[in-house]
C-alpha cells in the first residue's frame, strides 16, 4: 500500500469491527475526520491525556472539568509491537502479517494502531523508531482511522 | 506482625471438575453438574448450601443471562443468596473473598461457587465463520478492534516484547515456561496435553501467532466447569475431605497505573496483593511450597516469578531456563499443567490445583509434604483502555 501521501482513501465494504463511538470519544472520532488527531489535554498545567480521562494533577476537581481536546503533532515513538500472523478475526485476513504497535505520542500518552508501509512487516523496525500518523479515510462508513508510518532519517 | 484473625477461618471442604470437551452441554448444565460433583465431594447434600456464587470470565454484555439466573433451578438450590462475579480471570479469588464474607456474617454454612464455560465448542462454530480463537467474543468495545486489535493476545504479547527489550528475555527462554508446564500436564491424565510432551525446538516451530508469541505461548481455549465449596474453619472438620485453609488473600489494581502512564508494561499488580496475603498468613515466600500462576500467556509467568522475588526483576528468563519451575526444580509453578497445558477456566484451573495438592491427590505430580499453596488470579487486560487491570494472591494451606 502506498503510504506516501498523509491521507489515503480505501473505499472497501467494510467487514472488520467498527469503531466504538460513544459519548466520551466522539470528538475525537470527528477530529479524525478532519485530519487531526485530538488528545485530552488539561488548561492548568498542560497535562497530555488519550483516551479521555481526568486530570491527575488536581485533587477532586469537578469530573474532566480542566480539560479539553487538543491537537496532538501526530509524532511519535514505538513502545512495543507485534506481528500478527493470524487473523483472529477474517476481515484482517488479506492483511497479515501485519504490525500492531503501541505508541507513545510526542505529548506523552500512549496510543495503539497498525503500521502501514510498503516494507512492513520484513522491514523490522524496533522500539524506540519515530512513527507519524496517516489519516485512513472511510468515507462511505463514515469514519476515519488513524493509522501510523514509519518516518525514515 | 503475626496471623491475621481472618488467616485459617474458612476451608475448601468440596471440588467438582468437569474438563475436556462438552459439545452437547449447555455452561449452566456443566456449572451444575460440577456443583453436584462438589456437594458430594463435601459429604453434603443440596440442602446444606445456603448461597451459591457464579463466578463468570466476562464483566458485562448481555450474554450472561444465558445461564446465571436459572443456575440455583437447575441445580435444585434453596439459597439466601445468588450472584454472578468475574473479573477476566480473576473469578476465583473475588469469588472467595466474597463467600468468606456471608460465611462470616451466618448468612450461609457452606457456599458452593462454581464457574462454567464453553469456550471450545463456541470456537469450533464460528471458526465455521473465519473467526479463530475467541475473536468473536465481544463485538464491541475495544479501541482497537478496527485497526487489528486481537484484545488479550495483542496486548500481552506486547508485554513479551517489552520484557524482551528491557531485559534481553529471548522466546527461548519463555519456551522454557512452556515446555516445563508441559512436562507437568503430562503427569496429569486430566490435561488436555497429557502423553504430548514438547520441547524448546517444538516450541520455537510452532507458527507465530502475534509475534514474539508463537502458538505455544498462548493458553488454550476450553469447555469444562469447577466448583467449590466454601465453609468455616469448626464446620470443615466434620466434612468427608480433608479441608483446605484458606490462609490469607490479597488483591492488586493496575487502575492507578492505567496505560497511558507506561508503567505496567513488564510486571503485574502483585506488590499489594503479596503484601495482604502474606501479612495475614503470617509467612515468606519460602513457605511455599508450589504455585499456581495465572498463566494466560508464557511471559506473564515469568513476571510472576519476578514480581513475588523467587528471581530478581529482569532474570526470569534465566531463572525459568534453569528448569526451576519444572518438576524437580526450586519452585514447582501449575503443577497441573496451567492454562497452557491443562484447561482454561480462569483461576479456578489453579485452584482446583492447589486444592489437589494440599489434599495429596495429585497423583504422579503430588508435591512432597505440600503444605502451602500460592494461586493467583488475574483480570482485565493491563494495556486495554478500556479495562483496568486485577491480581489477586490467594495463599492455602494443608493447616489452619
Amino acid at each position: 500500500m502506498n503510504v506516501n501521501p498523509q491521507s489515503y482513501t480505501v473505499d472497501l465494504d467494510w467487514k472488520k469491527p467498527y469503531p466504538s463511538i460513544d459519548h466520551d470519544n466522539e470528538a475525537f472520532w470527528d477530529g479524525l475526520k478532519e485530519h487531526k488527531l485530538l488528545v485530552w489535554k488539561c488548561q492548568q498545567c498542560g497535562a497530555v491525556y488519550w483516551p479521555k480521562a481526568y486530570c491527575q494533577n488536581h485533587e477532586n476537581e469537578p469530573f474532566a472539568a480542566n480539560c479539553e481536546w487538543t491537537e496532538a503533532s501526530g509524532r511519535g515513538k514505538i513502545f512495543a509491537f507485534n506481528i500478527h500472523h493470524w487473523a483472529f478475526h477474517p476481515g484482517f485476513k488479506e492483511e497479515v502479517p501485519y504490525v500492531y504497535a503501541l505508541i507513545e505520542l510526542e505529548e506523552g500518552p500512549l496510543i495503539s494502531s497498525q503500521l502501514v508501509g510498503d516494507d512492513l512487516p520484513t522491514d523490522i523496525h524496533k522500539i524506540g523508531q519515530t512513527v507519524e500518523i496517516v489519516y485512513e479515510d472511510h468515507p462511505a462508513q463514515g469514519f476515519t482511522l488513524p493509522k501510523f508510518r514509519v518516518v525514515r532519517g | 506482625m503475626g496471623k491475621h484473625a481472618s488467616s485459617g477461618k474458612y476451608a475448601i471442604v468440596g471440588l467438582g471438575v468437569i474438563a475436556g470437551p462438552q459439545p452437547d452441554r449447555s455452561e449452566r448444565m456443566i456449572a451444575a453438574e460440577a456443583a453436584r460433583l462438589a456437594i458430594a465431594d463435601a459429604g453434603l447434600t443440596r440442602a446444606d448450601i445456603g448461597g451459591a456464587i457464579d463466578l463468570r470470565r466476562t464483566g458485562g454484555g448481555g450474554d450472561r443471562a444465558n445461564y446465571s439466573d436459572a443456575f440455583t433451578r437447575v441445580l435444585g438450590i434453596k439459597n439466601n443468596f445468588y450472584f454472578t462475579c468475574g473479573r477476566g480471570g480473576a473469578l476465583a479469588g473475588l469469588g472467595m473473598a466474597a463467600a468468606m464474607s456471608y460465611l462470616d456474617r451466618g448468612i450461609a454454612d457452606y457456599v458452593v461457587l462454581m464457574g462454567a464455560v464453553t469456550d471450545w465448542s463456541q470456537s469450533q462454530e464460528t471458526r465455521k465463520k473465519g473467526f479463530r480463537g475467541m475473536a468473536h467474543a465481544e463485538k464491541r468495545g475495544y479501541w482497537g478492534k478496527p485497526l487489528g486489535d486481537s484484545r488479550a493476545v495483542s496486548h500481552h504479547s506486547w508485554m513479551a516484547a517489552r520484557h524482551m527489550a528491557v531485559y534481553g528475555t529471548t522466546s527461548e527462554q519463555l519456551g522454557a515456561i512452556s515446555v516445563a508446564e508441559r512436562q507437568w500436564a503430562c503427569m496429569n491424565p486430566e490435561a488436555k496435553m497429557y502423553g504430548r510432551p514438547i520441547t524448546i525446538e517444538d516450541h520455537q516451530s510452532s507458527p507465530l501467532v502475534a509475534e514474539p508469541y508463537h502458538l505455544l505461548d498462548m493458553s488454550q481455549v476450553s469447555d469444562g466447569g469447577i466448583a467449590f465449596i466454601l465453609t468455616t474453619a469448626d464446620r470443615a472438620k466434620d466434612c468427608a475431605r480433608p479441608p483446605v485453609y484458606v490462609l490469607g488473600q490479597g488483591f492488586g489494581e493496575v487502575s492507578a497505573d492505567l496505560w497511558w502512564e507506561k508503567k505496567n508494561f513488564t510486571h503485574m499488580a502483585v506488590e499489594p496483593a503479596k503484601k495482604q496475603a502474606f501479612s495475614q498468613a503470617d509467612i515468606t515466600l519460602d513457605d511455599v511450597d508450589c504455585a499456581q500462576l495465572y498463566d494466560c500467556f508464557t511471559a506473564e509467568v515469568l513476571f510472576q516469578l519476578e514480581d513475588y522475588g523467587w528471581c530478581k526483576k529482569g532474570e526470569g528468563g534465566a531463572f525459568v531456563a534453569d528448569g526451576n519451575m519444572a518438576p524437580g526444580g526450586s519452585i514447582p509453578v501449575n503443577t497441573g499443567g496451567g492454562l497452557l497445558s491443562c484447561y482454561h477456566l480462569g483461576d479456578l484451573t489453579g485452584l482446583a490445583e492447589s486444592v489437589r495438592q494440599l489434599r495429596g491427590e495429585a497423583g504422579e505430580r503430588q508435591i512432597e509434604d505440600c503444605d502451602i499453596v500460592l494461586t493467583t488470579g488475574h483480570g482485565g487486560e493491563l494495556v486495554s483502555p478500556g479495562m483496568c487491570s486485577i491480581h489477586t494472591c490467594t495463599l492455602l494451606g494443608r493447616h489452619a
